[in-house]
């Protein structure tokens, strides 16, 4: 049933609908692709010629125009300019009309628009991060593919360098939003007692700024695609082909998404959290996401920084990077990476959270030691922002900066170490239920030991100037981005699946992807540990012979990996559609989002709950 | 987790309470601009500490004369001009505090004029710029300063307006938090046109 407003023109019996109505995902492609078209004709007609000799800065200028237009059309076609507009004009959305986006009554077409209600952001995300992930494993098989045999040559080497790219940052986004899009926006507000997040056209906009991201990074394939791997450093990306603008664009619009998403979920936590529910009661999954969001928040505008002027080197020939004209490429390394080492565990402090908060539940027992965990992510999250430069140890810049680089780098060990004493602390002696949940806290700990261990190697200067560039650098980030960071936020999926989708997760499927996914996982970067040991750089489209078997095991490894997300993604559509209607506290766990009835109500609580005492408190009663 | 219920109602929260988490979301938004200024700041530091090839300012050449860096005074004065903004937008904050229509109107009125006067001045120090894009790093670092300003300001100007124009229209009377919060960001509006010009005041 779609819902429609009572506005005066439709009681009076006219047919003039609000423009609030009629937008949706199809005037949005279709504003943003007229945008596009008309400012690049505009563009190719008055653009004068380049003065001066340089190889792209008109077609530098003329795409970045167009893709600009792409986002204001998009943006414009969507409605997220309706209420900026409403608000400067004095016509503030009416009681029907937050109504109409928040979808009430509207059914499967408010997954299509501008909704703020924060359970159908929560599924667009979920969506969306499964189709970011759908292509990036398309992208790994076909990267494994190239690397089949020691000459490679199945794929044009420079398409090659631009799968490389393209699979990096795309991951690197999808795991971004793995955790804090989906379970971050549909079950975080419920977990706190809300009724939504504190702005929720904020919530609609974080989410289509990424939809119109996308375009831009697909628009890049086809214009000489992303051939400087995901970091895409200067001044080689000045060089690099017009697809570079997609990715500049890419990451400004979704450093945009970034900056709004982690203002409205501090603000809900910090605001909006059920009497009662004191930062002692508060969930170790919310201080997860806040850590996560409020990391990303001072990081992401200067990854941002970097991308404009990146834009500005290449269209107006300014000189930030280019060494001829004043610039340094060490400027670049030091802003990327400012954003690039917060970045990471922006992508794992949500997911070990979330399987800290699982563990109480499937060992029926309080969380080891709340406290200590609190002061790991904070200590974490603070020690995060003190080492990015020992991402330079052999870029030249600073030497002297490597010492303490090292200390800092190695300091986090400390605090990750008390995450794992939680963790430990809390299966210990536990009476354990065994679901995909509880067997992905045991992977978390395999896995996560064995990047944190390898990490320590590269974070120490002597042994990084022999690893660093070689595919053990890409085995070590794939053990805490992979390992650590997606089996949270699978197992998560599983979790808080019945919640989402009123359905269990089907058990058997989640056992068989769950084993597949691991046993791949690990041989996979098991292999390339082995190769990166015997020194076989990273970022190469063909190798030589003394590498194939280590790159063999890694491509069967990876074959393995994909088939295990296919079972997972067969799982998540048949359990979505046919699986056993889920009680509203399958796993009798204590956190607020169990005491709501499914399918969640739009406000999510009839009343508002009053918490009071702790969410970990299992096995107490038997005192 | 132990639950009690009580009754609420969602539609009816006090201003107050909205205007707090508005107020706390705006400056969160703020952190993340902030950071964004800071890290021009070190952009412009960092290449003019570095002065690669010499090209922070470029001397002469046989085909090009020297680069001179611009007087900072117009980057003062955009600033200044945005300072003038706040105080009146401070002044039409009191009005709404004291539920003075007038004040209010008048105040905000004026601050639109100034957020108008102040893009108009950024406009014409970026085009009265006597070097092209491609002059060095100093002239890098002018122009990005400049644009931002620019982005800032024609933000100020559209904030600027619809708060006037909402002050026009008697839509404050029940309550005040949306000036408030328009005058946090006029805060920190004057704040990093003033990082600008304190920047562009070290060539």
């Amino acid at each position: 049933m779609t819902t429609t407003m009572n506005h005066p023109a439709a009681a009076a019996g006219k047919s003039r609908t609000p423009i609030i109505e009629r937008l949706n995902i199809v005037t949005a492609f279709a504003l943003g692709a007229i945008s596009a078209f008309v400012v690049w004709r505009l563009a190719l007609q008055f653009l004068p010629a380049d003065s001066e000799v340089r190889l792209f800065t008109r077609e530098d200028k003329i795409t970045l125009l167009s893709m600009i237009a792409w986002f204001v059309g998009f943006m414009t076609g969507i409605g997220a300019l309706v209420a900026p507009f409403r608000w400067v004009m004095g016509k503030d959305l009416s009681h029907d009309e937050n109504m109409f986006l928040a979808g009430k009554d509207m059914g499967i077409k408010r997954y299509f628009r501008y909704t703020t209600d924060h359970k159908v952001v929560g599924i667009q995300y979920l969506i969306i991060t499964m189709v970011i992930f759908g292509i990036g494993g398309i992208l790994a098989m076909l990267i494994r593919a190239n690397l089949g045999t020691p000459e490679g040559g199945l794929i044009h080497p420079q398409a090659y360098n631009s799968i490389v790219g393209t699979h990096g940052i795309i991951m690197i986004v999808g795991t971004i939003i793995m955790v804090t899009g989906p379970i971050g926006n549909f079950i975080m507000p419920i977990m706190i007692g809300a009724r939504d997040m504190a702005f929720p056209r904020l919530n609609a906009l974080s989410f289509w700024l990424i939809v119109a991201a996308a375009i831009p990074l697909i628009w890049a394939q086809f214009i000489g695609g992303i051939s400087t791997g995901w970091s895409a450093y200067n001044p080689l990306a000045g060089q690099a082909p017009l697809g570079m603008n997609g990715y500049i664009m890419f990451i400004c619009i979704f450093a945009l998404s970034t900056m709004v998403a982690g203002a409205n979920i501090t603000t809900t936590v910090v605001r909006m959290r059920a009497k009662g529910m004191t930062w002692n009661r508060t969930p170790i999954f919310i201080y997860g996401v806040v850590a996560s969001v409020a990391l990303a928040l001072p990081a992401f505008p200067v990854f941002f920084l970097s991308q404009v002027m990146s834009g500005m080197d290449r269209a107006l020939d300014t000189s930030f990077y280019n060494t001829a004209g004043g610039g340094s490429g060490w400027l670049y390394e030091n802003l990327f990476w400012i954003m690039g080492h917060p970045e990471v565990y922006v992508i794992l402090i949500p997911a070990v959270a979330a399987l800290m908060e699982m563990a109480p539940v499937f060992t029926r027992r309080p969380l080891f030691s709340f406290n200590v965990a609190v002061m790991g992510i904070a200590g974490i999250s603070g020690l995060s922002i003190l080492v990015w430069a020992h991402h330079m140890y052999i870029s030249g810049w600073a030497p002297l900066l490597n010492a303490p680089f090292m200390l800092t780098t190695e300091l986090i060990s400390i605090p990750t170490g008390m995450l794992f004493l939680v963790l430990v602390g809390t299966l210990w002696r536990g009476r354990l239920w065994m679901t995909m949940p509880t067997l992905s806290i045991f992977a978390l700990l395999w896995n996560f030991m064995i990047g944190g261990i390898t990490g320590i190697y590269l974070s120490d200067v002597p042994a990084d100037a022999f690893l660093h560039g070689s595919m053990y650098v890409t085995a070590h980030f794939h053990y805490t981005l992979m390992g650590a960071g997606l089996t949270g936020a699978l197992a998560s999926l599983v979790y808080w699946f019945p919640k989402m989708t009123g359905r269990m997760f089907d058990k058997k499927l989640s056992w068989i992807s769950f084993w597949m996914v691991q046993i791949g996982f690990n041989v996979t970067f098991g292999g390339m540990f082995i190769v990166g040991l015997q020194g076989q750089p990273r970022r190469v489209e063909a190798y030589a012979a003394l590498f194939n078997r280590g790159n063999l095991i890694t491509s069967i490894g990876a074959a393995v990996i994909m088939s295990g997300m296919l079972v997972l993604l067969y799982g998540v559509i048949s359990s979505w559609r046919h699986g056993v209607v889920a009680p509203m506290n399958p796993w009798h766990a204590k956190t607020l989002e169990w005491t709501v009835a499914n399918p969640i109500p739009l406000e999510n609580f009839a009343v508002l709950p009053v918490v009071t005492s702790d969410p970990y408190g299992y096995g107490k009663e038997k005192k | 987790m132990s639950v009690e219920t009580h009754s609420h109602n969602a539609h009816h929260e006090d201003p107050d309470v909205v205007g707090s988490r508005n107020r706390l979301g705006v400056i969160l938004i703020l952190v993340a601009d902030i950071a964004f200024a800071l890290s021009m700041v070190f952009v412009y530091f960092y290449l003019r500490a570095q002065n690669v090839n010499d090209m922070w300012l470029p001397k002469a050449t046989e085909e090009h004369a020297a680069i001179v860096a611009v007087s900072s005074s117009k980057a003062w004065t955009v600033t200044a001009i945005a300072a003038v903004g706040l105080l009146t937008h401070f002044y039409a904050l009191k009005g709404a505090r004291a539920h003075n229509d007038v004040q209010l109107k008048l105040g905000s009125l004026i601050a639109l004029i100034a957020s108008i006067t102040a893009i108009y001045f950024q406009y014409n120090t970026f085009v009265t710029a006597p070097f092209t894009f491609s002059d060095g790093a100093y002239v890098s670092c002018f122009y990005l300063f400049a644009v931002m300003n620019f982005v800032h300001l024609a933000l100020t100007v559209f904030i600027s307006f619809g708060n006037w124009n909402r002050a026009r229209l008697g839509l404050y009377a029940a309550n005040v938090w949306h000036v408030d919060i328009v005058n946090v960001w006029w805060v920190w509006m004057v704040v990093s046109s003033l990082l600008g010009a304190f920047c562009l005041s070290f060539p």
